[in-house]
């Protein structure tokens, strides 16, 4: 029974983190509509500039501000010069944000080299409680408190505010939000900044749970959160939650139970919901045509 | 009358090209130069059967590498199993092209009712299982290791295989723009330009996609058993999403939509990469190949869109027209005078 419980409490750290990588994609690939196939890649730059900044400095807090504020910047570039002049051509944002991809990831190992680089969870959430037979890794349930706070303030961001009504109207009617005079690629240009830094975060919140970072997470962890935001429907970030759950928990049992497939568990979880609902989780019905 | 000329001077500039190609090992007797051309017409071949749903269906494709890995591991496991007989890769050949058919079939009619990106994502997936399968079945492919194998005395010849690889890419280019250009084709360019038109003139769109995808999965395992015996190794990148991201690269810069440019992209990226890697040493920047690969993508997107023979078309044709509007220009003022 413990052994149950420890495997889906770390299934569950798992799932969070993966939420808070593909969070930002929900915004970006679920409401706005742009395939940003570049998003791997600011999770990669999250991890190393945040790592590099917090075993530098020796301040965890410090490695996190300069994760998010590396990612807003290479995500306003981004956004200025590579995805605006492809907005609403898809197979042009496949091939423009691979290529930034691309660039970006050799780019990563240009700067801090080629080899993989180990992080460490600072001294405050090394360690684990016991309660009971149940093991609570400090550090893992620090990654479900965040995944909580992140979750919260995108519904509330996007529920409650009006900024939430203008994306959410902007998305659906570009043109109509703009004549009532908001200047719409702002609001654009906002939400993607904003979904760049929450891949950050994600990114450096990343390195001290596997205790690795390398140049080819970001190609890797870009395609997860890919499947996350498909499985759970496009720009339901209620969704994008239950699908990272879902792949977290799915995965640790697969990698207790059945290493050989645990590789493809994530893809087998893709391909079984697309094909029996397309629309994902909590999506409406516009996968299909 | 103008536009067969045109067709009939292209066609012969064409023939002219396959046959200084077919000299081409008789007066230069370069090995390296050999195998990069042989590299250069496989991946062409690989390349127009990308094009084919790239450029002709208007879908995007991330799990092209499957098919190519199918025909690699086909004559690379019956090349083992049965010996180095020219048989045997016919008997290869011919496994290929039902398993590659049955492959995209069913993954076609599972994937290609979906949107576009989403269509993407699950070719995307179900290569990535192969390539785990391919991975995990250590006893049968021997992993990421990979095995090597003997080919047949009568392609051990470099000489021998560059002329097949050629004649084959030849081969495959004639039978898709025959391909393209029938009834057909023509349905599948109307489907990329209007699905929904196409869909409410009466085609069935889907029997039509299926088609294009199950023949451009047969000519890419093609491919891959081609590429599978210059190597005389395969091992499990013939399954990686890298090779269908080159297939990507090769048909945009070649020119999206243009058999040709295939041909065309696979020889620049080609060479380029060849002479690249060696420019290595002078500056570590061209070690970093992928760099420049992906600010090329980035590139061609923006300021490049339509590849080099795309734009050497349009620029073609738009002289073209300029030629006829001054003639009759001209023609109309002399009547004027008289």
């Amino acid at each position: 029974m413990e052994m149950f419980i420890n495997i889906t409490i770390n299934g569950l750290a798992t799932g969070m983190l993966i939420f808070l990588l593909a969070a930002g994609l929900t915004l970006i690939f679920g409401l706005m509509d742009v395939l940003n196939f570049a998003h791997g890649a600011l999770f990669l730059w999250g991890a190393y500039a945040g790592i590099w900044t917090y075993t530098t400095s020796g301040s965890f807090i410090f490695g996190i501000i300069a994760a998010i504020v590396a990612c807003c910047i290479l995500g306003y570039l981004l956004e200025r010069f590579i995805v605006k002049p492809v907005y609403g051509n898809h197979i042009q944002q496949i091939l423009i944000t691979l290529g930034a991809m691309l660039v970006l990831s050799e780019l990563v190992k240009v700067v801090w080299g080629p080899n993989i680089i180990h992080a460490r969870a600072p001294e405050w959430l090394r360690g684990s409680w016991e309660i009971g037979g149940i093991f609570l890794i400090k550090y893992r349930v620090f990654i479900i408190i965040v995944g909580l706070i992140v979750f919260a303030g995108l519904l509330f961001l996007l529920n409650r505010t009006k900024l939430g009504l203008v994306v959410r109207a902007g998305v659906m009617d570009k043109e109509m939000v703009q004549a009532l005079g908001i200047n719409i690629r702002k609001v654009f240009l906002f939400v993607f900044i904003l979904g760049a830094g929450m891949a950050g975060l994600g990114g450096m919140l990343f390195g001290p749970y596997s205790g690795v970072i390398y140049a080819e997470i970001g190609l890797e962890y870009g395609i997860l959160a890919f499947i996350v935001v498909v499985i759970g429907g496009m720009g339901s970030v209620l969704g994008s939650m239950i699908a990272a759950l879902l792949v977290g928990i799915l995965g640790s049992y697969a990698a207790y139970f059945l290493p050989e497939i645990a590789l493809a568990v994530n893809f087998l979880l893709m391909i079984f919901i697309l094909v029996f609902k397309p629309s994902g989780i909590m999506g409406m019905k516009e996968a299909l045509k | 009358m103008s536009r067969l000329k045109q067709l009939s001077r292209f066609k012969l500039t064409l023939s002219v090209v396959a046959v200084g190609l077919l000299m081409f090992p008789f007066i230069n007797d370069s090995r390296t130069a050999m195998i990069m051309l042989t590299k250069i017409f496989i991946f062409a071949v690989f390349a127009m059967s990308y094009d084919l749903l790239l450029g002709y269906t208007g879908i995007v494709s991330f799990g092209h590498a499957m098919y190519f890995g199918i025909g690699a591991y086909t004559v690379a496991l019956c090349l083992k199993a049965f010996g180095p007989t020219i048989p045997v890769v016919l008997l290869a050949a011919l496994i290929t092209i039902v398993f590659t058919a049955i492959v995209s079939f069913l993954v076609g009619l599972l994937t290609l009712r979906l949107k576009a990106h989403f269509f993407a994502m699950l070719t995307l997936a179900v290569a990535a299982l192969f390539l785990v399968v391919a991975e995990k079945w250590r006893s049968l492919t021997a992993g990421n290791d990979g095995f090597t194998f003997a080919i047949p005395e009568l392609f051990r010849d470099r000489l021998t295989f560059y002329i097949v690889a050629l004649v084959f890419m030849i081969l495959v280019y004639l039978f898709l723009e025959r391909f393209t250009q029938s009834p057909m084709g023509r349905v599948l360019q109307a489907i990329r330009e209007n699905e929904a038109r196409v869909e409410s003139l009466g085609y069935r769109v889907m029997h039509y996609k299926i088609t294009a995808n199950v023949i451009a999965g047969i000519v890419a395992g093609l491919a891959g058993i081609l590429y599978a015996m210059s190597l005389r190794f395969v091992n499990t990148s013939v399954f990686a999403t890298e090779l269908t991201l080159d297939a990507l690269l090769i048909t945009i810069i070649g020119g999206v939509g243009t058999l040709f440019g295939a041909i065309v992209g696979a020889a620049v990226i080609e060479y380029a990469r060849h002479t690249l890697m060696d420019l290595a040493s002078v500056h570590w920047i061209f070690g970093r190949w992928v760099i420049l690969l992906g600010t090329v993508f980035i590139l061609v997107v923006m300021f490049f869109p339509k590849g080099i023979v795309g734009s050497t078309k349009h620029w073609w044709e738009k002289r073209q027209m300029k030629k006829a509007k001054v003639t009759t220009s001209d023609k109309n003022f002399h009547q004027d005078v008289s």
